[in-house]
């Protein structure tokens, strides 16, 4: 299950995405399918997917892997655009804000079959199901276990039969403690109760992430007329709190009214025990609740009731108190602020200055002095608050992270294959927005991984590999950074055979694809279009994927990079800034003006002496440790006067694979910057990523350093000059 | 807007080569010295540059070239008029701000097609107060990004005006 949090996500997502296709839809209408238009809503349905597929949507996933095959097809041009299929891809599209209606409840239960037999006529007949085939029964898909408990309409009442699963202990035989005594007389209810292997693996990882187990029993009065809904409603009740992993009898019969007296369950949550007690016995027709926490075998093997005891003593849980520890607040209230922080500091600076026109004008006068005391105190308190706000922005990792288990163990099931999926470091906390992001990204590394890295069990009996295939997703630390690393031990890549491909797909002439290092060969992943599968899957493989993967990274100044050894498996790197607001960056200066340049993509500075810059045709290089590097001129692009002299300011910045040399007037150093928008009136500005405000209230611009890096035209002067020389 | 219920209008009144013009007081979030604007290096040529507005990154724009004149001339008159319009908060730069002036709603006259070497694309009217005039600027044309849109959106306005 997802928390309401994670659910509130992916809606938001959703509704931008549904936004995206229809918004595409109708330029498809009015201008016919250009190539741009169709591959907007073949990411957009792709996305929808994918995010579906994972938070266990199946017939979103169905309806939407539908529409991405029609529109893989228009895209290879296999078909046109004609009248009828805007027709169905609006009747589609209104689908699927339908199923967005059932997932938030305000619809009833949606039938996608109709539209995707419309959708499957409208494509010239080929091969059964489309490319790669769609998922078994992809027509009508029942609800995933688990979603639909609490959305299936309960049967009432039907004659109780007897349960038979599980042993009935009356109170007096039980070794535990009641944690509840009912005044009308009613025997508790009460069960032991013993987990499956799977089970217990699920309450480990759970506690590991700071839930609590619990066993629920609850006894029901005898005279309860309709216990299919009485049985219902504490499910709902129990579920806004928790999960509910087990249940004995098994929810199916529950609803059915198919119990006796009561029955148990083994709840999830990270609410107290007495806060359990107390929400399921406000629920009328309760006689009798006793909350336990689960021990799981490896230590005792049945509750402690002391334990039990002592949770429901220590925690009295008044109702209304102790659970209000945490308000939500809105980002943007955050961000203003951060805003408002980022002033406090410009006229503490201000403050500062003034102090000390009042030492040089009055030496050390008492009031003098209480003035720098209050000054100091003031900055003391200012870099607290700020860094108090950005705590307050940040979210441990496990978001995104937590979504991901049921998403693999689905994939390796769909591809038949083993996996040992592992995850560590769900604790490290981002950014609220850095993790909005990553999401996506990880998900298609993922199901790479799982589609074309790690191979099936026979494959690697056969190569002498463990029959489980190993897959590892950490998160770290690494000096002002969060390192996400993705590492399985499958096939790897095979450069020679992406050089072939290469030349297949008429990315590279042989020429070029024989004179490309290995590492640019590899880098061929990025290149939209370029895809390593042999065959299509609805899993990936359509080329879609490490190019956005790439792109949605770099656009919150994180990096992407991988390692691979053929027959040994892949690992990528993602480095991501820890917040979004606030970047490392190196100040310099050109003409008047102070410019920063995101230290994410500063390699290195140098400083050169006019002679060691060299021209290949019209353009300026430099060598540096043996590479050619395109030259800038920073005061050329920006139509700056210079006062450059001398020797020259260099510095390296790198996007991707690409390096770059930027000439500016002088370095600064490196500072914390509060990264705000030139905002919507100027747009996009060439050169330009954003500005910053200084310490001494001046704006600064920030330098768009992987514009100027793609715009460099790199290959070609690097071809020339090895060609040259 | 309720002023214009009232029958009355309040402007910002304020100086640009020799001419005076004004703007809605309701569009005028506040006036303030035109120092440290930081240039945008690529942007059109009438953006003067970007300011720190309490913690807020503002575009200022030179009004004059806006409208199509020469440079303003940066003095210690010169002012930054802070305008909110469509959402954005927006700077423009002019020669000095003089006062606020209440006008009866029918002294405001539909302007010509050319004032004072401003096209009427800009404006919204004229004024004459007491044998000055006053030209009545359209803050939200002023701020649009595409010049050819307001220009369409006239020229709409002149066939309506034709057909009725």
């Amino acid at each position: 299950m997802f928390t309401e949090e994670e659910v509130a996500v992916f809606l938001e997502e959703l509704e931008e995405k549904l936004q995206v296709i229809n918004d595409n839809v109708l330029i498809l209408e009015r201008e016919g399918g250009s190539p741009e238009v169709i591959q907007e809503i073949f990411r957009a349905a792709h996305t929808i997917k994918g995010s579906s597929a994972v938070m266990g949507y199946e017939k979103m996933s169905t309806l939407t892997h539908e529409i991405e095959n029609l529109f893989d097809r228009l895209r290879q041009g296999e078909m046109e655009v004609s009248g009828t299929l805007v027709d169905v891809l609006f009747e589609a599209l209104d689908t699927l804000k339908l199923l967005k209606d059932e997932i938030t409840g305000s619809a009833g239960d949606v039938d996608v079959s109709a539209v995707i037999e419309k959708l499957r006529a409208c494509q010239p007949a080929c091969g059964a199901g489309g490319p790669g085939g769609a998922p078994a029964g992809g027509v009508t898909v029942p609800a995933p276990e688990g979603m639909s408990d609490s959305r299936e309409p309960v049967d009432l009442p039907t004659p109780a039969r007897d349960t038979g699963s599980g042993r009935l202990l009356p109170a007096g035989q039980a070794a535990g403690l009641s944690t509840t005594g009912t005044s009308n007389g009613y025997q508790t209810y009460r069960l032991t109760l013993e987990l499956e292997d799977a089970e217990e693996e699920v309450v480990r990882e759970a506690e590991v992430r700071g839930f609590q187990a619990y066993q629920v029993d609850i006894g029901i009065d005898r005279g309860c007329q309709m216990k299919g809904v009485r049985a219902f409603l504490i499910f709902e009740t129990l579920q806004q709190i928790g999960e509910i992993i087990k249940s004995v009898p098994p929810a199916e019969d529950l609803q059915e009214g198919n119990y006796e007296h009561g029955f148990t369950v083994v709840l999830l949550t990270k609410e107290d025990a007495g806060q359990v007690h107390d929400l399921v016995f406000s629920i009328a027709e309760v006689s009798s609740v006793e909350v336990r926490p689960v021990k799981l075998r490896s230590g005792e093997k049945t509750p402690a009731p002391d334990a039990a005891r002592q949770a429901d003593k220590k925690e009295p849980a008044p109702p209304g108190k102790g659970n209000v520890k945490t308000v939500r607040v809105d980002v943007q209230k955050l961000d203003t602020l951060m805003n408002l922080v980022g002033e406090l500091v410009i006229d503490r600076t201000r403050l500062d200055r003034f102090v000390e026109v009042f030492e040089s004008r009055y030496g050390s006068d008492d009031l003098v002095e209480n003035i720098v005391e209050i000054s100091n105190h003031l900055g003391q308190v200012t870099s607290d608050l700020q860094e108090e706000i950005m705590k307050a922005r940040m979210l441990p990792v496990a978001h995104v992270f937590n979504r991901l288990p049921r998403m693999v163990r689905d994939l390796a099931h769909k591809m038949g294959k083993e996996i040992d999926f592992i995850i560590e470091g769900r604790e490290t906390e981002l950014d609220r927005n850095v993790i909005e992001v990553i999401g996506d990204p990880l998900i298609h590394l993922l199901r790479n991984a799982v589609d074309h890295g790690i191979e099936p069990p026979e494959e690697r009996v056969r190569l002498g590999k463990p029959r489980t295939g190993r897959l590892l997703l950490k998160a770290a630390y690494v000096e002002s950074h969060i390192v996400i690393t993705l590492s399985d031990d499958g096939r790897g890549m095979d450069p020679d055979k992406m050089r072939q491909k290469a030349i297949e797909k008429g990315l590279m002439t042989p020429e070029q694809a024989a004179r490309a290092s290995e590492r640019e060969i590899l880098d061929l992943i990025f290149t939209p279009g370029f895809s390593t599968a042999g065959t299509v899957s609805d899993v990936s493989g359509r080329g879609v994927g490490m190019d956005i993967v790439r792109n949605q990274i770099e656009q919150i100044n994180g990096s992407v990079e991988f390692t691979t050894v053929p027959g040994r498996g892949t690992t990528f790197t993602i480095k991501l800034p820890l917040t979004l607001a606030i970047i490392r960056a190196l100040m310099v200066t050109l003409g008047d003006h102070v410019y920063a340049f995101p230290l994410t993509n500063v390699l290195e500075t140098l400083t050169l002496k006019p002679g060691e810059i060299r021209r290949v045709r019209h353009a300026e290089v430099i060598v540096v440790r043996g590479q050619v590097l395109p030259l800038v001129r920073l005061a050329h692009l920006f139509r700056e006067k210079s006062k450059e002299e001398g020797k020259l300011s260099v510095v390296i910045l790198g996007s991707g694979d690409k390096k770059v040399g930027v000439v500016v007037d002088r370095l600064i150093g490196e500072q914390e910057i509060v990264i705000k928008s030139l905002g919507g009136y100027l747009g996009q500005v060439p050169g330009l990523s954003g500005a910053t405000i200084l310490g001494d209230g001046k704006v600064a611009l920030i330098v768009d350093a992987r514009g100027i890096v793609k715009d460099a035209g790199v290959e070609e002067i690097i071809y020339e000059v090895n060609r040259a020389g | 807007m309720a002023g214009e219920q009232q029958g009355e209008l309040q402007l910002v009144v304020f100086h640009l080569k020799e001419q005076t013009y004004g703007v809605d007081i309701g569009h005028v979030l506040e006036i303030i010295r035109a120092s440290d604007i930081t240039a945008i290096p690529g942007a059109p040529d009438f953006v003067e540059g970007v300011i720190n507005l309490r913690g807020r990154v503002i575009p200022v724009i030179d009004l004059a070239r806006r409208l199509g004149l020469a440079p303003i001339n940066v003095t210690g008159n010169t002012r930054i008029v802070i305008v909110e319009v469509g959402g954005t908060t927006a700077g423009m730069m002019v020669d000095g701000v003089s006062e606020v002036l209440r006008l009866p709603r029918e002294s405001i006259q539909p302007p010509p097609a050319m004032v004072a070497g401003v096209s009427a694309a800009y404006l919204q009217g004229i004024a004459l107060v007491d044998d000055r005039l006053i030209i009545l600027l359209d803050t939200t044309r002023i701020f649009r990004r595409e010049e050819k849109e307001a220009l369409q959106e006239l020229a709409e306005q002149a066939e309506e005006r034709a057909a009725s």
